[in-house]
């Protein structure tokens, strides 16, 4: 329990942070719907007369800014950014930091099973990102609300697009935990994060364009694409089974790793 | 010398990460032109459409069945890895020695402070230039199979150009940013926000009109690749932008940097 509320406290801050961006973001996009919507209307005038082709060739068959979810579908990826980056940061110091920092010889003296310790430090940032799920929840509700000019949205579709933000956070933070394990050194979190999540990122960004390419399948990005979701009011199943065995895989892999990890000391 | 030779040897495994995913992106994203490539379908679309709504889209510049407006629609991507791969060296430089506990040594060398920052300055930007390269040579070597004309080639050797300068701006940054803050856990986060801030405000200014002043405060919306394949150069006011902020965040770094108390 005191790793817990240490761990917990250690990331309190960041995650405050973290959340208010995410909630400003989500104001000042938000903000500007209804200018945005009226141009969006005229602009829907001229699509529709474009053929189905051109429009998935700039990947723009399933974004509608004129209608609410289809804006903040738009919005909700680039809320993902930040949520990936907040998870892999945390996933990727959540026990390098120890090692870090020359902290891991106390902590391993302590007496508890390694494996207990990776529980609790897991459990203590699941639920600090929780708070900033929590956070765009509630932002996405508000916000939505107040600046929907008077357009109707489907509460049980935005749910549903929300809903995905557990296994997004998740899919980051437990790869970010195996890959800390399988370097022999961490010396800086942020590059790799950035790395990681601006490196799915942009592999997705591809995957709405026309054509066939297997390689947009490992980014969580594409498994949980707000889009799709808006447009089918239904997740895609395959690619979210993707996710969950990426994040069991690896949550498994943490535990055998850090089981028999050669720790650096200071001295 | 020594410090240069040491800081890029330290950074050549960041820089090998980097030109994977580099190398990565513009593997999938070539891949995917095959299907657009001369596609005879899509080239009759383009044809029948209004000239006008050519214009508004950005369909003559960004003709997408040709490998030079493909180029033009990946080059927004380019430029965010490079940019983040800029200001994460830029601000990793400075700050490590902190954070590593090795700052005491380096700065027991029989060299100035200046001297110190201007050595890890060369050795990132160095490392930026072998990135900036390697990317070109990506984008030329994988778009050799769809047989390109050689008004592709000045388009890409103006797009890295510019994507350079995008470097150069952000690296300076991150080294301003690691310079200034004096706790150097919080240099990272503060670069990193500082990047998605700008990369935010670069997507708000391309969404209205109304927006589009925003332009100036976004590093992400000086080069844009309509604009420079249209005109065949860049605008003046953005390359002195440029220019402007590179100089004064290094100037303002070094200054800081070399009167600066520093965590030992």
């Amino acid at each position: 329990m005191n790793i817990f509320k240490h761990e917990f406290k250690m990331n309190f801050k960041s995650t405050i942070i973290w959340s208010l961006s995410i909630a400003v973001l989500i104001f000042v996009f938000m903000s500007l719907f209804s200018t945005i919507a009226a141009d969006a209307d005229l602009m829907n005038e001229a699509i529709a007369q474009m053929p189905e082709e051109l429009l998935m060739a700039f990947g723009m068959n399933n974004v509608d800014f004129a209608s609410v979810l289809g804006y903040f579908s738009f919005i909700f990826l680039f809320c993902q950014v930040c949520l990936a980056i907040q998870a892999s940061n945390y996933g990727i110091s959540l026990v390098s930091v120890e090692e870090r920092e020359m902290t891991a010889d106390f902590l391993l003296a302590k007496p508890i099973a390694r494996n207990k310790i990776l529980t609790n430090k897991l459990l203590a940032v699941i639920t600090n990102l929780t708070i900033t799920n929590v956070v765009v929840w509630i932002s996405s509700f508000v916000f939505l609300n107040m600046f929907r000019d008077g357009r109707e949205y489907e509460t049980k579709t935005l749910v549903m697009i929300l809903l995905t933000i557990v296994l997004f956070q998740l899919f980051f933070l437990s790869v970010g935990v195996v890959l800390s394990l399988l370097m022999k050194r961490v010396r800086s979190v942020t590059p790799l994060s950035m790395a990681l999540a601006f490196g799915m990122f942009v592999v997705n960004a591809f995957s709405g364009m026309l054509g066939d390419s297997k390689l947009e399948l490992i980014t969580p990005f594409k498994h949980f694409d707000p889009n799709y979701i808006s447009a089918n009011a239904a997740y895609d199943t395959p690619l979210v089974l993707i996710s969950v065995s990426v994040i069991l895989i690896s949550i498994v892999g943490s535990y055998m790793l850090y089981q028999r990890r050669n720790i650096h000391t200071a001295v | 010398m020594n410090i240069f030779l040491r800081e890029i040897k330290s950074n050549i495994k960041s820089l090998l990460i980097w030109s994977g995913i580099v190398l990565m992106i513009s593997t999938v994203g070539f891949a995917k032109f095959s299907a657009y490539a001369d596609n005879p379908d899509l080239l009759a679309i383009l044809d029948n459409l209004p000239a006008a709504m050519l214009e508004a889209f950005n369909l003559n510049s960004f003709n997408l069945t040709t490998v030079t407006g493909f180029y033009g629609v990946m080059f927004a991507y380019f430029g965010l890895i490079l940019s983040i791969s800029a200001v994460m060296w830029g601000s990793d430089i400075i700050s490590k020695e902190e954070r590593d506990k090795t700052l005491e040594f380096s700065m027991s060398l029989p060299v100035s402070r200046g001297q110190v920052v201007w050595a890890k300055t060369a050795a990132v930007l160095f490392s930026s230039i072998v990135l900036a390269l390697f990317t070109w040579g990506a984008i030329v070597v994988n778009a050799k199979q769809y047989q390109p004309d050689s008004k592709f080639y000045e388009f890409v050797a103006l797009g890295s150009l510019a994507l350079f300068i995008m470097q150069m701006i952000f690296l300076s940054i991150g080294i301003l940013i690691a310079c200034v803050v004096k706790q150097h856990k919080l240099s990272g986060s503060v670069a990193v926000s500082l990047l998605l801030g700008t990369y935010f405000i670069s997507i708000l200014s391309s969404l209205s009109d109304k927006l589009e002043f925003l332009k100036y405060f976004s590093p992400f919306t000086y080069f844009n690749a309509a604009d420079f394949f249209r005109d065949a150069k860049f605008e003046p006011v953005f390359v002195w932008l440029s220019a402007g902020i590179i100089v004064i965040a290094l100037a303002a770094g070094f200054f800081t940097y070399s009167k600066r108390d520093l965590y030992i």
